[in-house]
């Protein structure tokens, strides 16, 4: 889903980059706020092992392949302020180093797979672990977060392609149901791998999920206390 | 053991679950890496296949240095993909170190 340069109208590229501008800062700002000893050295390991994660490509129907994202484990893992800062990096490396996804669609790809990728999902799953406050809820919520992240992100990137009549000559539409069709399919394997390592965190390593410590302060207090099933 | 000595117990204790937990996510990626680079490297992405249906082409305006994760000249080699893979993993890793150890000490600042 990087979109390489060329693809979008300059005046898209540059809107993308003033939306995401306020998601950085508050997410900078917010991460310092949560920062502790054990997830600076969590966050750099996740960071690199999702990055090495999307170099897996694996096959879908229509000769497509597909590959992990990682945004919703990132968000549940290291909330969506570290998760966000975390997809910023492995963007930036990927579009200065390798070419995967351009420069003046950096903005457009970090609001897609950064901002939604991360925060959509993060959302889902709180919302889910309220309602159900169960392992159970996590586990749904983790899934339902992770589809729905992927499947808007590659919404968004098809509004975006879009939107770009200079550069796409066909419209919104089709764009948006191109993209989306087919991320239906990735979101449905972005969620079974996210509920996978989410049910082996949850058994293994469950001092790693500080929910209620990394949730944005607007959001109402969150509760780790689960009955269990 | 070093580390006991000269940070404490607690500090030191600390240090070596950190490391420990590094390491892990190092072996992990490096096996991703291999994965991706022998059995899984082929891509052939949604918006590749948009792109192609609809006539769109790239016009880069950076070229970098390792384009599509292959060292010029040695396009094709496996061994040169999964190095290129492992030393961009570990330059993540520290990268994200930086960053986060940076912010950490301008939060105790504050």
């Amino acid at each position: 889903m990087h979109i390489p340069d060329g693809f979008l109208d300059l005046s898209i590229s540059v809107i993308m980059f003033l939306v995401v501008i306020p998601f950085w800062i508050f997410s900078l700002r917010g991460m310092k706020k949560v920062l502790s000893d054990k997830q600076v050295p969590l966050m750099a390991t996740l960071t690199a092992m999702f990055f090495a994660a999307q170099m897996m490509n694996y096959p879908i129907i229509g000769g497509t392949t597909a590959h992990l994202l990682g945004g919703p484990i990132l968000a549940i893992t290291l909330g969506p302020y570290a998760g966000l800062i975390s997809m910023t990096i492995i963007l930036f490396i990927q579009a200065l180093l390798f070419g995967d996804g351009g420069i003046t669609t950096f903005g457009a790809n970090v609001w897609n797979m950064g901002v939604i990728g991360v925060f959509i999902p993060f959302l889902v799953f709180l919302l889910f672990m309220k309602i159900m406050r169960n392992e159970k809820g996590m586990l749904i919520g983790a899934f339902a977060g992770a589809f729905i992240g992927d499947v808007l992100a590659a919404i968004f990137a098809g509004l975006e392609l879009g939107l770009s009549t200079l550069t796409f000559p066909y419209s919104v539409q089709i764009a948006v149901t191109a993209m989306g069709i087919n991320h239906s399919i990735i979101g449905i394997g972005e969620g079974i791998v996210t509920t996978m390592i989410l049910s082996i965190l949850l058994r293994q390593r469950a001092d790693l999920l500080q929910l209620p410590k990394m949730a944005p302060t607007w959001l109402p207090s969150i509760s780790l206390d689960l009955k269990r099933d | 053991m070093v580390a006991f000595y000269i940070f404490g117990f607690k500090e030191g204790l600390k240090m070596i679950k950190n490391r420990r937990m590094i390491a892990i996510g190092i072996i992990v990626s490096i096996i991703f890496v291999i994965i991706g680079c022998v059995y899984l490297s082929l891509s052939q992405e949604t918006l590749d296949k948009v792109a192609e249906e609809f006539g769109l082409s790239d016009s880069p305006l950076w070229a970098p240095p390792l384009p599509d994760y292959e060292l010029p000249g040695l396009e094709g080699n496996i061994f040169a993909n999964v190095a290129i893979g492992i030393v961009s993993t570990v330059l993540i890793l520290a990268f994200t170190l930086a960053v986060g150890k940076a912010l950490k000490a301008r939060k105790e600042m504050v």
